[in-house]
Order: structure tokens, then C-alpha cells, then sequence
């Protein structure tokens, strides 16, 4: 079996079935480069007809089933070993409930995040989540991959606000776990276990958010600083600063260019960049940027610029994306304790890598440029890196590369203690191994 | 020596070999087998139902918890963990009897580190011994349960406990990286870790709140949290219920989150000021006590917009503590409300439920005129920014009819919250005291699901039997029916 296999095949599976087809609109999708996904697609108007659906097809085709967001992330994980059906929630997208003085809101997971964050900032309300391509990604699928951005620094991430879930399992059984109200401990937390779970345990329907107010403003404190030692020492004064920030960036010169250029901001990217936020209300963020650039600001630093309005929102939007923006060959994503990135980030750049590190929380994104566009180069670096991030206990996942080279690439990371846990929980959930079989924990060994 | 074991279902011999074994593991002074010792484990906070254990044992490492929880697969007898003792909802009942495990012993700091914003503590250790052990780094341990100086970060793992700072800064969960679990067949289990976004399913989310069902907790890996800059608290009067409940509203829908915001009814207020001379005014319907904290340049105008609001919505005064020690001593009757309820009533019983936070109003008049439909007197004093309510119900537990008067009142009332969208327990957990209720609040396929969870990790059913899901495949359930409401408040 090959995990690269592409998914042309697809278009020769029939479908075929007619109680199976009167829920189905099957429609045939072009092939998707990379994917290795199926060709048939099944747009569920209600979640009863997708528990229907579901449930039909465990017990017949046995078809496995993609459920399908904005697209944007289709890619992680290993290509699926056998096409079977898209499950499109495109048109699971309603609001369901905003009782906007409670700071809750109950959506179907199809939603688009656009829309949602539209909807909230009505209320001067938000999801304080940075999500790549919110134009296209959906509620659903941001959940099932805990996405995150730079400021999860300052607000956590998904599964500090989902309160609430609806989802259908492998046998098409709609069932719900928490609630709409922001403390319930009543049952396990099964909304905590699907965040992250990429498709694997259930088909997200519906979700229930906690939200906090938006902020009046935020800005970022940009600087220059001769090396990754002299930004060490700037973040462990950050750790007893009179300021409370709510990201804490730092790029090497190869990521800054990318990120200034897609902000279409003009920013110093000489030399590795502290790009340190904060937000609040006007007075809050003047003082704050005030008495960061006194307590950050002395040899070691070269320049030091304020970020604020327009340029401030552009700039969080390109942090945000810089995860996704790749047309390079790699992408990957470390995740260290705090206190190893700056080492890791310098190895990083000796090697070539574009570099962006959220550093408050230790996750170190790096982007393989052009030069490395063979898989072997490729596998050099990281086997650099790699060992660098197990060493204390981190992991290094590649979050996107050619389909070709998945099969030799740890899409999932190193094995973990708690996999094969893990895999038991699944196989109890979905014995039939329907719901994205084979993408994710799975290829340990290859790695 | 009599030992309860030898009276229970294994035969003596095997019993005796048991207890040798057990001897061997954890030492002879790491276990009580004696009727009279064991009397102090036969109940937790919720004392209503009591059951004694067979043994109790007090291991001291992960390894011995290993050996002890293989022993019990081997002799099929059913173990439950124990922390401090303060569950309120009967985690801690020993249903079908056998072993309980208690982790007071295994209580060291393993390893604090600032840098990486971690700790790593055993199960046993008190909640606040770790804020102490933190004071002066900047840095403390955010989840702030009123039981604390009792309490286990164990025992709070296991029930995912708040407290009143719950409202700005999460409750246990959002506390947790990582923890070490021996699994009910005695392997080991390691979730996540001292790193973020450890690849995989994200199990620790999952296991806390467990209640003990699927494990026992050996070491937790806590993050710290920066200390806030600066406070500010005030006290909020008012004629009402229903105006203190609109001022809720109001500051949480003015986008403010206030760190906490706990409202205290008449009831308790006049309570207080016998017992301890605040100077409460006696004839406030409710007070709220607010804090905001957060930068110095931005808490005095949080807490002016605060105060505008509770005027707006009938206030007659709010007082600000000036000093760190007012600060103090309104918190302290904040905490001490539940000590003057002795006051008030031989016994009571406290309730935890939920609401959306803009149906408090509905449900404290649900609550008062339940009060007068069953003849009761009911005091509130609960985290009312988070919607989450604890009625206090007063009773005297020797008049049998009032004390089934107060189990039916109870009922109603939560059965409202779940009628007004919300749950049955926001911080206190399902124990054995709310089996009854998972039913209402969950469809039979949610409870399907949440059993397959139960199976997978605690497939022979004999860690924590009989505890959160109402039917317990694979294990004799033996449902404890409730007789008389639980006595002790919590808030
Ligand atoms: C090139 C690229 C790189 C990216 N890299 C990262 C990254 O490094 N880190 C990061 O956090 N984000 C990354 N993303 C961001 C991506 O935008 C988010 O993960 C996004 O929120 C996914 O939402 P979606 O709706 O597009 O999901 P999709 O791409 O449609 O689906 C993503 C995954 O979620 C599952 N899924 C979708 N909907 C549901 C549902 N309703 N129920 C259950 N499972 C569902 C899918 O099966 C799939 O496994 C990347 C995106 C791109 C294009
Ligand atoms: C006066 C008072 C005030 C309270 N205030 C609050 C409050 O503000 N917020 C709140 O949330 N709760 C509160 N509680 C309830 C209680 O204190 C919490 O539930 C607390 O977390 C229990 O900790 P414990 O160590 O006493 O655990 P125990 O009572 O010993 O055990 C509780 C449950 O956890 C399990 N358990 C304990 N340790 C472990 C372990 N190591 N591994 C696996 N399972 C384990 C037990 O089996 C049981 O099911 C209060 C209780 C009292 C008496």
C-alpha cells in the first residue's frame, strides 16, 4: 500500500446503493494533488440527515468518510490510505443561538470563521483564537486541528472555549457532551478530546464558544536585536515585566521579510525580531509599550518600532498566516519548552529555515525555503532538528509538504508514550476505522 | 485482629494473603484495616450515604500505587481514590466496598519551574501549599476552590474544581499540561506534558473531571500564572436580588470580566454580621463583593464603570476596600459565609447547579418561591459571574418530613436549571449524588458515548465503581438511594 498514492483512482468508484443513495448527492470533484482524497462528496443539509448518512453507511458501504471544512488543512496528516466519501459540512453553517449578554454562542460547525468573527464583533464581542484563512477555514475544522496564532500567548486556545459539542461517531450516533453554559462539569469532556482530533472520533456538528470582549485596541513593540542570546535574555525579563502581553513573536530575519512584506508594513528585518503585543484600552496600550520599550531596550538592541492600528491588525494577520502562506517545498511545527527555542530558532537559521516562534509557549514554526526543495535535503535538516526538539520532551511534526514525500516525513510527529492509549480510545470509538483512517498517529515507524 | 475484609466477600485466607501482600507494598504503617480506623473513610463531604472501606492504604509512589492497583485486579476487588476528602457529591463512597486508595502521603512539589511556567506536584499535595510555595516568584496557581487549605490538586484534577476566580482565569482544566496516571490495570500512563501541544489526542482535557473513573492520578503538571498587577475590590448593596442579579447582567454585558464576582443574599449577609461584625447593612436584599484586577493604569477605570453600572441598576452604596487589608476581610466573609450558616440551621444542604449567567434572576425567584412552596428557608451565596449557584437549604435533619421537603426542593431546583439550559453541577461533580440527573441532562446515545470512553480505560469496571454514569456495564452497581440531604455548604 502506498500512503502517497494520489487520488485518481477515486473516479472509478461507483456509487452505487439506493437507499444509501437517497441521501447521497454524490458529486465527482476533480482529483486533489496532494490529498490522496476521493473524488466522492456528500453535502449534509441537517445533522440528522448526516447521522443518517453516517449510520447507513456503517452499516453497509462502509465507506471512510473525510468530513470537510474550508479545505485549508486537508493536508495534514498522512494521505488517506483509501478514497472514500468527502463529508462536505458547507451547508452545516447556521447560527444556531448568540445570546450575546450570556458570552455564549451555539454555531454548526460548516460556519465559516469570517462569518463568526463578523457576527461576534457586532457585539464588540470575539473568539480571541488567531485563525489562518478566516475567510475560508471553518469552526469545525479549526477546532478538529486546535489551530492557534501568537496571541494564544495571552488567551490560551481552543480548549480553553469550547463549552459545548455536538458530533456524530463512526456509527452515525449524534450525541453531545458539556453544554451552553461557561462551568459544567457534569459527564467527561469530550469536547476537550475532540479538539485536535482531526476528523478521527467524530463528525463535529455543532459547537458552543465562551467569547470575551474585544479589546479597544492592540499593538505590537518591534525590535531588532543583534542575537538570539541577547532575545533569551530579553524573554526572561518578560517573565517578571510590569506588562501583561498577549503575544510574545520572534522571527529570524528569513521570516520577518516574509511577514513585513504579506503585512505590506515597513519593519526592520536585519537582524532576528522580538515582536512583543499587547492590548487594552488606549491608555493601557500606551503605557504598556512605553514601559516595555524601558525594560527591553538597551545594548543588544538595534532598532525598536511601534506598531499600532491599521499596520498593528496587518501584522497579527500575517503572524497568523505565516503558517500557511507556504508555496515552499516544507512546513513544520516544534513544539519545545520556552527556554529551548532560542537555541533551536539559531540551529534553525543556520540551517536555512524561515523561523517564526510564538516563544511564551514554545511552538516553533519553520518554513524550508526553495533551496531545499529535494525531499532528501529536506530530511537533512530536519534529522538535525528533530533530536533538538525530543531532547526535553518536544516533538516535530511537518504540518505540509509534497504528498510524494509524506511517506517519509513525521506527519504526525514521533511515537508518543500515550498513542498507543490513544489508538485503543479510537478503535472503542470507531472500531471500523471509518472516520480518516491512517492520517493521523499513524507512520510512526517511518519516521 | 477483626479486620472489615475478613467480614466481606473474600474468604478469610484470602483476605489474610491480601493484606500481607498489600503490607509488603506500602509498609505496615501504609495501611488501616481496623473497623474503628476505617470509620473516618466511610463518608467525604457529602456525608449523607456512608459506606466504610475494606482497607485503606497510603502509598507513597507512583510504583507503589502500581502494585496496589495490580493487587486489586488480581483479588477482582473494586479500589477508589481519595484525596482530602472534600468531594460534595460522595466521589469518594467506597460502592461495593474493597480497597481505597488515599494519596495524602504522596504530597512533594517535584519541581517548579518559572522559566517554562510549569510545576510538577504530586496528587496529595494541598492546593494552597503550592500558591505558598510560590510566593514572591510573581507567579501563583490560578484554580482557587474555597476548600484550598484542604483541598488536593489531585482531588481537583479528578473533579476539574473552580472557585471564585474561575471567572476571569478558568477553572482546572485550563490549569493542567499534563499528568501521570496509573490506569486501573495498573500500567502507566503519561499525558501530555511540560510542552504545549503535545501531537495526539489531547487525553489530559479528557481526564480531568473523571471523578476517579478512569484512574488514579500519580503527578500533575500544573502551568503558573503571572501573579496580576493590581486590584481592585468592592462591595456592591443592594435592596434586591433581582437588581444585585441586573447589575450581573449589566457588567457582563458591558464586556468587562471582572477576576470575580460573587453575590451573598440577605440570608447569609445577616448570618455573617452576627457572627463576625462586618457591618454589613442588615437590610440589604444582596450583595455583590467585585473584584477587577489587571494593569494599575487600568483597574480604577474598570472599577469606575463598574460602579456606575451597580448604580444605574439600584445599588445604594459600594463600598471599595482601600487597603490590602479590606481587600482581605472582605474576602474573608466571602469565605467564612459558609461557617455562619451554623448559625442559622442545625443542618443544610448545598446545592451547586448552573444557568446561563442572564437567568439568574429567573432562577433565584425560582429558588425563593420554591423556598416558600415547600415551607424551607433557603439562603444563596454563590460565583455569580459564571451563573453558577449555590442554594443553601436549612434544615433540622431529626424531623425526617422536612428532610424529605428538602431533597424534593433540591430536585426542583435543579431540574430548573436544566430546564433553563444550564447543568446540574458546575464545579461539585456528579459523584453518586447526581447520577439520577445525567439522564435529564444527557440523551442515551451522550451517555452511550461517555460509557465506551469509561470502558476502554476502566474495562473490568473496578476503579471507582458505581460513580458519574448512571449504568455501570461490566460491575455490580449497587445504587446508593438517597435518603437525606448533604449536610455541609460549599462555595
Ligand atoms: C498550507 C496550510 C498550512 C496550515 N498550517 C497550519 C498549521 O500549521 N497550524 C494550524 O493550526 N493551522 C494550519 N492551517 C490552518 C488552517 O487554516 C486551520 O487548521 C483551519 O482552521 C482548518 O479549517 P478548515 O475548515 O479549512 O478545515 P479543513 O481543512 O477542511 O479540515 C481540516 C481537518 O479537520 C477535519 N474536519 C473539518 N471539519 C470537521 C468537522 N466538522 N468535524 C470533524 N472534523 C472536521 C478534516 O477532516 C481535516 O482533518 C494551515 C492551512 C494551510 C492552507
Ligand atoms: C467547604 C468546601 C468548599 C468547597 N469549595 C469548592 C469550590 O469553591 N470549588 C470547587 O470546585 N469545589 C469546592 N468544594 C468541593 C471539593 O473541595 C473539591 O471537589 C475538591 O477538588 C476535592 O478535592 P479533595 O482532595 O478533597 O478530593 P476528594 O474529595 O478526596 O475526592 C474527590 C473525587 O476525586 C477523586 N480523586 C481524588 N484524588 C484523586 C486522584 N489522585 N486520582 C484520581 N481521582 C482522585 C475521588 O475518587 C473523588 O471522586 C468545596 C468543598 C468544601 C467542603
Amino acid at each position: 500500500m502506498s500512503m502517497s498514492r494520489r487520488s485518481s483512482r477515486a473516479d472509478a468508484l461507483p456509487c452505487n446503493g439506493h437507499s444509501f443513495q437517497s441521501f447521497l448527492q454524490l458529486k465527482q470533484i476533480a482529483s486533489r494533488r496532494n490529498y490522496g482524497l476521493s473524488a466522492l462528496e456528500f453535502t449534509p443539509a441537517t445533522q440528522l440527515e448526516l447521522s443518517r448518512y453516517v449510520a447507513e453507511n456503517a452499516q453497509t458501504e462502509r465507506r471512510t468518510l473525510c468530513p470537510v471544512g474550508g479545505r485549508t488543512a486537508l493536508h495534514f496528516g498522512f494521505s488517506a490510505p483509501e478514497p472514500g466519501v468527502l463529508v462536505s459540512m458547507s451547508q452545516l453553517n447556521r447560527l444556531v443561538d448568540y445570546p450575546a449578554r450570556d458570552m455564549t454562542i451555539t454555531v454548526e460547525a460548516g460556519m465559516r470563521i469570517i462569518d463568526l468573527q463578523r457576527t461576534l464583533a457586532e457585539q464588540r464581542q470575539q473568539l480571541p483564537i488567531d485563525i489562518a484563512q478566516a475567510e475560508r477555514a471553518t469552526v469545525g475544522g479549526a477546532l478538529a486541528t486546535n489551530t492557534s496564532g501568537p496571541r494564544r500567548f495571552g488567551h490560551g486556545t481552543f480548549r480553553d472555549y469550547v463549552i459545548g459539542i455536538s458530533a456524530i461517531d463512526a456509527e452515525g450516533r449524534l450525541f453531545k457532551a458539556g453544554g451552553r453554559v461557561v462551568k459544567n462539569v457534569a459527564g467527561y469532556d469530550i469536547c476537550k478530546l475532540l479538539v485536535g482530533s482531526r476528523g478521527t472520533l467524530g463528525i463535529l456538528t455543532q459547537v458552543t464558544l465562551k467569547l470575551r470582549p474585544l479589546p479597544e485596541t492592540s499593538a505590537q513593540l518591534w525590535m531588532t536585536v543583534d542575537s538570539f542570546t541577547e532575545i533569551e535574555d530579553r524573554l526572561q525579563r518578560l517573565l517578571t515585566s510590569q506588562v501583561r502581553p498577549n503575544a510574545v513573536e520572534v522571527l529570524n530575519p528569513a521570516a520577518a521579510a516574509l511577514i513585513v512584506a504579506s503585512a505590506r508594513c515597513e519593519l526592520p528585518t536585519n537582524a532576528p525580531v522580538l515582536c512583543v503585543g499587547v492590548e487594552g484600552s488606549r491608555r493601557e496600550v500606551d503605557w504598556q509599550l512605553d514601559v516595555l520599550t524601558q525594560e527591553l531596550t538597551s545594548i543588544g538592541v538595534q532598532e525598536c518600532r511601534q506598531v499600532r492600528d491599521h499596520n498593528a491588525d496587518r501584522i497579527w494577520e500575517s503572524l497568523t498566516d505565516f503558517q500557511t502562506c507556504a508555496d515552499d517545498p516544507l512546513t513544520f511545527e516544534a513544539n519545545l519548552r520556552p527556554s529551548q527555542c532560542m537555541a533551536f530558532a539559531e540551529r534553525a537559521t543556520q540551517l536555512g529555515v524561515a523561523v517564526q516562534v510564538h516563544a511564551g509557549n514554545g511552538l516553533v514554526i519553520g518554513q524550508l525555503l526553495d533551496e531545499a526543495a529535494t525531499i532528501d535535503h529536506s530530511t537533512t535538516i530536519l534529522n538535525e532538528l528533530r533530536p533538538l526538539a525530543r531532547s526535553q520532551g518536544g516533538n516535530l511534526v511537518v504540518l505540509h509538504c509534497d504528498g510524494e514525500w509524506k511517506v517519509r516525513m513525521p506527519m504526525c510527529g514521533d511515537a508518543e508514550h500515550s498513542w498507543p492509549l490513544m489508538k485503543q480510545l479510537k478503535r472503542k470509538l470507531d472500531p471500523q476505522g471509518l472516520l480518516n483512517p491512517g492520517r493521523f498517529m499513524d507512520g510512526a515507524a517511518t519516521a | 485482629m477483626t479486620t472489615a475484609l475478613a467480614e466481606s466477600s473474600l474468604s478469610s485466607a484470602r483476605s489474610q494473603s491480601m493484606l500481607d501482600r498489600l503490607r509488603a507494598i506500602v509498609g505496615k504503617d501504609g495501611i488501616l484495616a481496623d473497623r474503628e480506623d476505617l470509620l473516618v473513610y466511610e463518608c467525604d463531604g457529602y456525608v449523607v450515604e456512608k459506606k466504610c472501606p475494606d482497607i485503606v492504604v497510603f502509598p507513597t509512589s507512583t510504583e507503589q500505587v502500581v502494585e496496589v492497583v495490580k493487587l486489586c485486579n488480581e483479588y477482582q476487588i473494586p479500589f477508589v481514590p481519595r484525596g482530602a476528602g472534600t468531594s460534595l457529591a460522595g466521589g469518594c463512597l467506597p460502592i461495593g466496598g474493597g480497597l481505597m486508595i488515599a494519596l495524602t502521603r504522596m504530597k512533594r512539589i517535584l519541581e517548579i519551574n518559572l522559566r517554562d511556567r510549569y510545576a510538577i506536584v504530586e496528587p496529595g499535595l494541598v492546593n494552597v501549599h503550592l500558591t505558598q510555595a510560590l510566593k514572591g516568584t510573581g507567579y501563583h496557581y490560578a484554580p482557587d476552590p474555597s476548600s484550598q487549605g484542604a483541598c488536593t490538586i489531585g482531588g481537583n484534577f479528578a473533579t476539574n474544581s473552580g472557585g471564585p476566580h474561575t471567572l476571569k482565569y478558568g477553572v482546572t482544566v485550563n490549569h493542567v499540561m499534563g499528568a501521570e496516571v496509573v490506569l486501573p490495570d495498573g500500567s502507566i500512563a503519561q499525558l501530555g506534558g511540560t510542552v504545549e501541544d503535545v501531537p495526539g489526542y489531547d487525553l489530559t482535557g479528557l481526564f480531568v473531571g473523571n471523578e476517579g473513573t478512569l484512574g488514579i492520578c500519580t503527578k500533575v503538571i500544573v502551568k503558573l500564572t503571572r501573579d496580576p498587577a493590581a486590584y481592585r475590590t468592592m462591595l456592591g448593596v443592594f435592596e434586591t436580588v433581582t437588581d444585585a442579579t441586573r447589575a450581573i447582567s449589566e457588567i457582563i454585558g458591558a464586556g468587562i470580566v471582572p477576576a470575580a464576582l460573587e453575590m451573598m443574599d440577605q440570608g447569609i449577609v445577616s448570618a455573617l454580621e452576627q457572627a463576625f461584625h462586618f457591618g454589613f447593612p442588615l437590610d440589604a436584599g444582596a450583595v455583590l463583593l467585585i473584584e477587577v484586577d489587571g494593569l494599575e493604569v487600568a483597574v480604577d477605570d474598570e472599577a469606575q464603570r463598574i460602579i456606575a453600572l451597580c448604580k444605574q441598576t439600584g445599588a445604594r452604596e459600594v463600598r471599595q476596600a482601600n487597603t490590602p487589608k479590606e481587600r482581605q476581610l472582605l474576602w474573608k466573609c466571602r469565605k467564612q459565609a459558609f461557617g455562619a450558616i451554623g448559625r442559622l440551621s442545625p443542618s443544610y444542604c448545598t446545592q451547586d447547579g448552573v444557568v446561563p449567567r442572564t437567568k439568574l434572576p429567573e432562577i433565584l425567584e425560582f429558588i425563593t418561591a420554591c423556598g416558600l412552596r415547600h415551607d424551607l428557608r433557603i439562603v444563596n451565596v454563590f460565583h455569580a459571574g459564571d451563573g453558577n449557584i449555590h442554594p443553601i437549604l436549612l434544615f433540622d435533619e431529626r424531623n425526617a418530613e422536612q428532610v424529605a421537603r428538602v431533597l424534593l426542593a433540591s430536585d426542583e431546583i435543579l431540574g430548573k436549571c436544566i430546564e433553563l439550559g444550564g447543568s446540574v453541577t458546575g464545579e461539585h461533580g456528579i459523584g453518586v449524588e447526581k447520577i439520577s440527573f445525567m439522564n435529564k441532562l444527557f440523551s442515551p446515545e451522550d451517555l452511550a458515548v461517555m460509557s465506551l470512553i469509561r470502558d476502554c480505560f476502566n474495562p473490568k469496571g473496578l476503579c471507582s465503581p458505581g460513580k458519574m454514569l448512571p449504568t455501570s456495564a461490566g460491575c455490580g452497581n449497587e445504587h446508593v438511594p438517597k435518603i437525606k440531604p448533604g449536610r455541609r455548604a460549599a462555595m
